[in-house]
């Protein structure tokens, strides 16, 4: 790549994320969009200290729930990046009837959706501060900064945010083949995201094949990391069999075969919805 | 034969009998029941995201009760919760967004140009929703009998039916005010759906026990009918496990109460919004 290119694919990817920040934010002033923007994440914590709170008289351990809610605040980043960018094709195709002038524009859909995902992990960086400001100011969420280990949490935190970036484009090409099920393929992926990457409690718990499913996911990794090198604890049970070391190679190693699996797949996808004629395809969902 | 316009039956076709009163509301809220039942029915895609995804949520937070090693009884409470968040995601979506929805496939103004009741209408996709929304969650209490052997106490049906019929009408009725509301919004209708659910879950201890909350939750029980409803339904089926906020008899009382002021809300604020949105002129604004 020349200079002169990538001089050019910063401009037009610094124009797509202004284009994202105006289509995300110029509805309400900003207090209301702030206020919005935190209001789902900070209820879904404090559900969880809540719940913690309603039965840390049975004997549990602190830090156990400390890995889940630390978990649970990076699990924005796979909400508001990783689905968010099902949802941008899925808004410009129906609701806005944009995706065609998108397509046809220099800038292109590929980096487009990189733009937006620029908003998108602005977005879900202040969710994932707040969440953690909150849980450490006022609800007693705490680890020893002396026990972070800080390369390996640097190396999880970048696989992680790749892995969510490479997911988002495969889930956003599959928002474009898919017309009004797509709404439904996207709330799915943040409910069952929820669910499968073991969030809030340890992967064991999870059936036999959905364990397995469980453990092809970066996120399922990305979270034991970021419990191990932030919080200072993973979780008990089967990620126990696996040392830092293999944790973080797993992580990296799935993350690449996602980037893979996600430049193949987003392009594969693309064909197939122009073939479809699905680019300007609206139902009125 | 006469009908009741004067002209000869078979002469005249159907169109020319007029119904007024209680009988075109009641025939126009059915109508509009049975067009949301059947189109509930129509999309397979949506029968599976209606019932399988409410309890997606609900089985992490049972997990993470387990994961905690809390008592069963906390698995019990956030499956009755879960099971209601299939009722309120109905309700915002199905109820308080519909009027958006329909302005944005150009059919809002049919409603308002037809010679019924507005409020006939609404109730119609109340009690649709209603309906496709009981098949639904039968899944989430399949999965929390079948699958996390939740035990309820030993209760009596007919007063779960009594409390069960009080929230939903309390509910649904909020979500007819809310429809008037959000008549208003445009993208904001979007947005505000969007935040009505996990803070009204963490407002509504819908899977904790609302006692949990202290003040707050006394507070939000004066507000949202799905608190008082949650807490009421828990107290039938678990008794005192359900660490109920108020006794079952006030809080069955207090949810009658919602249930009459949502309605008589949710007819004002059909007329007053409606003159005021088509004084506007926002009735037919796609994307405002």
């Amino acid at each position: 790549m020349t200079l002169t290119s990538l001089r050019t694919s910063l401009a037009r990817t610094r124009t797509a994320a202004w284009l994202g920040w105006q289509v995300e934010g110029n509805w309400a002033d900003p207090v209301l969009f702030a206020i919005y923007v935190l209001a789902r994440p900070l209820a879904t914590a404090l559900i969880l200290a809540v719940m913690y709170h309603s039965v840390k008289g049975h004997g549990v351990e602190s830090a156990v729930f400390v890995g889940f809610f630390v978990a649970n605040a990076f699990h924005a980043y796979v909400n508001t990046v990783l689905v968010g960018l099902g949802w941008a094709v899925f808004e410009e195709r129906e609701e806005y009837e944009t995706l065609k002038y998108v397509y046809a524009s220099p800038v292109g859909m590929f980096t487009y959706l990189g733009g937006r995902s620029v908003v998108k992990f602005a977005l879900a960086t202040v969710s994932m501060l707040v969440t953690l400001a909150v849980g450490w100011l006022l609800l007693g969420v705490r680890w020893d900064w002396a026990a972070v280990q800080w390369l390996p949490l640097a190396v999880s935190l970048a696989a992680g945010l790749a892995s969510t970036l490479f997911c988002g484009f495969l889930l956003a090409g599959w928002a474009l083949v898919l017309t009004r099920a797509a709404m439904v393929v996207l709330e799915g992926t943040t409910l069952a995201s929820y669910l499968l990457c073991g969030v809030i409690f340890p992967v064991d718990l999870l059936p036999g094949p959905i364990r397995a499913v469980a453990l092809a996911l970066p996120f399922t990794w990305w979270y034991e990391a970021l419990r191990r090198f932030l919080a200072g604890r993973g979780t008990s049970g089967l990620m126990e069999r696996f040392s830092d070391a293999q944790v973080l190679i797993v992580l990296v190693g799935l993350t690449l075969v996602f980037a893979v699996l996600a430049r193949w797949g987003y392009f594969a996808f693309e064909r197939r919805a122009r073939q479809l004629g699905r680019l300007d395809q609206t139902t009125l969902f | 034969m006469k009908t009741p316009r004067g002209t000869t039956a078979g002469a005249a076709p159907a169109l020319s009998v007029r119904h007024t009163g209680a009988r075109l509301f009641v025939q126009a809220m059915l109508a509009r029941a049975y067009v949301r039942i059947m189109g509930s029915l129509r999309e397979p895609t949506w029968i599976v995201s209606d019932a399988i995804f409410p309890n997606l949520g609900m089985c992490a937070f049972v997990l993470l009760y387990r994961a905690l090693g809390a008592p069963r009884s906390y698995e019990a409470l956030a499956v009755v919760g879960g099971v209601l968040t299939a009722y309120w995601l109905n309700v915002v979506w199905g109820m308080g967004a519909q009027l958006y929805w329909e302005k944005q496939s150009g059919q809002l103004q049919l409603y308002f140009a037809a010679p019924c009741s507005r409020m006939a209408i609404l109730s119609g996709m109340a009690i649709g929703g209603l309906v496709a929304t009981v098949l639904r969650s039968l899944v989430g209490v399949a999965i929390g009998a079948w699958v996390f052997h939740i035990e309820v106490a030993a209760f009596s049906p007919w007063v779960l039916a009594g409390v069960f019929l009080l929230t939903m009408v309390a509910l649904y009725a909020l979500g007819m005010t809310l429809s008037s509301v959000f008549l208003l919004y445009g993208r904001e209708a979007w947005h505000t759906a969007n935040a009505l659910q996990e803070p009204v879950y963490f407002l509504s201890g819908l899977y904790f026990p609302i006692r949990s909350l202290g003040a707050l939750g006394l507070v939000t029980a004066g507000v949202l009918p799905l608190t008082l409803g949650t807490d009421a339904l828990r107290q039938v089926l678990m008794g005192p496990a359900a660490q109920g906020l108020l006794p079952l008899p006030v809080e069955a009382a207090a949810l009658a109460g919602f249930g009459v002021l949502f309605l008589w809300l949710a007819g004002r604020a059909l007329a007053y919004l409606e003159a005021l949105a088509k004084r506007e002129g926002r009735l037919t604004q796609r994307w405002q």
